[in-house]
């Protein structure tokens, strides 16, 4: 187990030096002079020169890099170009909101998910199926924009239930873990039920039910269990990808967290944030995969031997 | 007994809530370091805590603010400021002639760097001549130096706050004006509260929280609950509807970005006046104003818009096709006229919707122009090549004349010091506007100055080195509980005047 381990973080190192590169080339390979859209559209001749150097802008590419990858390599992440200050201390203070908004939207998916798909497993081809399935269709095709605008409009403006936006009671986090939440519950919902259905059609499950077992012990205790395995991966995963994909959700809800920050950052082209934020994002989505796979390995032995 | 206690706590929960405005921006600031806030949302926090020596009315007048008074001297190049006597900043600091040089130097300073220094770069030295007295030694003779010093980003801060946080002070300001800096949650708000001593009339409202909201149709909601008292930058298709909603007003207020599209004047076919005035006849504004703005906007009278110090209407182009097509026929050119036209996507409110209308209505006269767009940095790269290099035939482009006076808005633009990589890349040149525009900057008297620039703005109107488009209008709700908020020209929003009903 613990060689597997290793040998996964060890391949993890290669793919992160590729997004520090891939992040690092993005930005300076869009089109325009960075220095002319940071200095905005006053900037005199001695206003770009002073900027240029301040960023070390004028220095050639693998330059940049080098001394890019060296400050990285200290923890320094460089100066944000807007508000000049450390591009760390920016991230710390939104990214543990992206943080507590993709844990409740999580939550909100396993809580709600995994319950609809071991209903509509019991009773396959029922009228609950079909109801849970088309909801989780519904729910996996939705734009996510169109249904947080909706829920504001809905509950926060017509019943007046949970406040519009921003970030500070529990009721401020209801609507935006719902919406954030909404994708993931309808695929683990799919996940639940068709790993479920596979599982009670086993053997086993034809023996514990022929010597007599109750239904309920039969699914809880003996299908449940194996038919979660698949269902643990997807939920890790899905997890990393609503760490990295909240921005919109924050962005309606106007919710203090990274894709807030991110957002921003784009828009005036802060690029030592924007790649900040972007190897934050993308090094916390290969540690989760990481976590999901190790997890994997200890809840079915078989993955280890490959 | 816990019953009644959880009462009170609500009541005065409520009450609190009664005393504070809260006014939803698009987001948050950046920096609350007066010179280093470029965007909106910074320069508004800034401006309720930090004051400027003068102050520009939302009518376009430049009044004293922490000055008393001034005069020009040794032909302009010599401006002494009286200052205000008796105000000190929020940390007890006195406000006087050393804060005033501390601040001007520190604005003008390379190790800053702020974004703005441009607007002081005539400035050579500042001298204490007593407590209470500056004297400003300019390089040229410079009058907008009276608007610049309206700038938010001049504002003068507490000298020992600064020096005591130095780059802590962003998080930190320290100013003279009628509310100070209690706290700000990055992301989520920034409160302020009323300064009890303050030097002038006392806010009414006790307390103004801002908070960053960035989806435009959030921010409707928020006004529509009463969860916040004002919303800026309303999105056009939630208009109507807040229209029609008695609780909440809604206010349009011009802004001092003008939209324009340029002609390279030095080359063929535009290099005719002619054919210039006959495309600026050829396209239907109140048409574009109506239909691809949804009524959001200000059809232009002249190349900088109201609002700005030096301002006067000098004209319009009606829209006339018949005219257009004659003009191009004086002109000797031949018609299906090809032209390329450079238009930003996404920059400006609607850009390239207006480029698509005006294609459709040149047509109409013979001229055919295909749409050429490029990513905002290319397009800014493009536009700013010297002559010889630059391939433009006629691109969109705003200009923001921040500093409230029509010398940057108009020196720029159209002198022929200018050109490209400069801010002319039409590539105008006209002795005259040279000459009106050089006198404007000695010319120390305001009318005297007026006068110039109206005589500028008109030779600038008939020679037509612009196809003249509109200025863009802030929409903003304010709930009709408050009373007095002030929306400025220069996208600032400000509470210190307001009240509730």
């Amino acid at each position: 187990m613990l060689a597997y381990a290793l040998r996964r973080l060890l391949i993890a190192v290669p793919t992160l030096f590729g997004v520090v590169l891939l992040v690092f080339l993005m930005v300076r390979l869009a089109p325009g002079d960075p220095a002319v859209l940071l200095a905005g559209e006053f900037a005199t001749p001695e206003t770009l020169e002073a900027i240029r150097a301040r960023y070390g802008l004028d220095r050639p590419l693998p330059e940049q890099f080098l001394i890019y990858l060296g400050a990285l390599l200290q923890g320094d992440l460089g100066e944000s170009a807007r508000s000049r200050r450390p591009v760390l201390e920016e991230i710390k203070t939104y990214f543990p909101n992206t943080v507590e908004l993709a844990s409740a939207a999580i939550l909100v998916a396993l809580l709600t998910g995994i319950p609809l798909g071991i209903l509509a497993a019991l009773r396959p081809g029922s009228g609950l199926d079909l109801g849970v399935m088309v909801l989780a269709l519904i729910g996996v095709s939705m734009p996510v924009f169109w249904f947080g605008l909706l829920a504001i409009l809905i509950f926060s403006v017509q019943l007046g239930w949970f406040p519009v936006a921003g970030k500070g009671t529990l009721a401020h986090l209801v609507l935006p873990a719902i919406t954030l939440g909404v994708n993931a519950t309808a695929l683990l919902a799919r996940m639940t039920r068709g790993a479920l259905l596979e599982v009670l059609s086993q053997d086993y499950i034809r023996t514990a039910r022929a010597k007599g077992l109750a239904e309920r012990v039969v699914v809880f205790k003996h299908a449940l269990r194996n038919a979660l395995i698949p269902v643990v991966t997807v939920a890790g995963l899905e997890f990393g990808s609503l760490l990295a994909g909240a921005v919109i959700t924050e962005t309606i809800f106007a919710w203090p967290g990274l894709g807030q920050l991110l957002v921003g950052s784009i828009l005036a082209r802060d690029y030592p944030v924007v790649q900040g934020a972007v190897l934050l994002v993308a090094t916390t989505f290969i540690l989760v995969n990481l976590l999901v796979d190790l997890l994997y390995a200890w809840i079915d032995p078989r993955v280890r031997y490959d | 007994m816990r019953k009644s206690l959880l009462a009170l706590a609500l009541l005065a929960l409520t009450g609190a809530l009664a005393q504070r405005l809260v006014v939803a921006q698009g987001t948050d600031p950046i920096t609350l370091d007066a010179p280093l806030a470029q965007d909106s949302p910074s320069a508004t926090v800034v401006t309720h805590i930090s004051e400027t020596l003068f102050e520009l009315t939302p009518e376009g007048r430049i009044v004293p603010l922490l000055a008393e008074g001034h005069s020009f001297s040794d032909g302009g190049r010599t401006l002494v400021i009286r200052l205000k006597r008796g105000i000190t900043f929020h940390d007890g600091t006195p406000f006087n002639a050393e804060a005033v040089k501390f601040n001007l130097e520190r604005f003008i300073s390379r190790e800053l760097a702020s974004p703005f220094a441009f607007l002081l770069s005539e400035l050579e030295r500042v001298e204490v001549v007593d407590s209470h007295t500056v004297r400003l030694r300019l390089k040229n003779p410079f009058a907008p130096i009276l608007a610049h010093l309206t700038h938010s980003s001049t504002a003068i801060q507490s000298p020992t706050a600064i020096q005591r946080l130095g780059a802590q002070y962003r998080d930190n300001p320290v100013g003279t004006g009628p509310y100070r800096f209690q706290a700000w949650q990055k992301g989520q708000f920034v409160d302020l509260v009323r300064n009890e001593a303050y030097w002038g009339e006392k806010p009414p409202i006790p307390q103004v929280r801002f908070i960053p909201v960035p989806e435009g149709t959030t921010r409707v909601a928020l006004v529509e609950t009463g969860q916040a008292h004002v919303a800026v930058r309303i999105p056009p298709q939630d208009i109507a509807r807040l229209q029609a909603n008695r609780a909440i007003e809604v206010v349009r207020t011009p802004s001092l970005r003008t939209i324009y599209i340029y002609f390279n004047t030095q080359r063929p076919p535009f290099n005719d006046a002619r054919v210039r005035q006959a495309l600026n006849h050829a396209v239907n504004k109140e048409e574009i104003l109506q239909f691809v703005l949804g009524g959001i906007g200000r059809i232009s009278d002249a190349p900088i818009a109201p609002g700005i110090f030096g301002y006067s209407p000098v004209g319009r182009y009606e829209y006339n096709p018949q005219r257009a097509q004659e003009l191009l026929r004086q002109a000797g050119v031949a018609t299906p006229l090809r032209i390329t036209l450079h238009c930003p996507t996404g920059r400006y409110f609607q850009d390239i919707q207006v480029c698509e209308a005006i294609q459709g209505q040149l047509r109409r006269i013979g001229v055919e122009a295909s749409i050429q767009t490029l990513e905002w940095g290319a397009y800014l790269q493009e536009t700013q090549r010297p002559l010889k290099e630059n391939r433009i035939q006629m691109a969109m482009l705003g200009w923001g004349t921040v500093t409230g006076d029509a010398d940057y808005g108009l020196y720029p633009l159209f002198h022929s010091s200018q050109w490209a990589p400069g801010f002319n890349r039409a590539f105008y040149r006209n002795p005259q506007v040279d000459q009106l525009l050089a006198q404007a900057r000695i010319s120390t008297l305001p009318q005297g100055r007026q006068q110039l620039y109206r005589e500028a703005m008109t030779r600038i109107w008939q020679d037509a080195p612009w196809l003249f488009l509109h200025s863009e209008v802030q929409v903003t709700a304010i709930r009709q509980e408050v009373q007095g908020f002030l929306v400025h020209p220069t996208e600032r929003y400000l509470a210190y005047k307001a009240r509730f009903r």
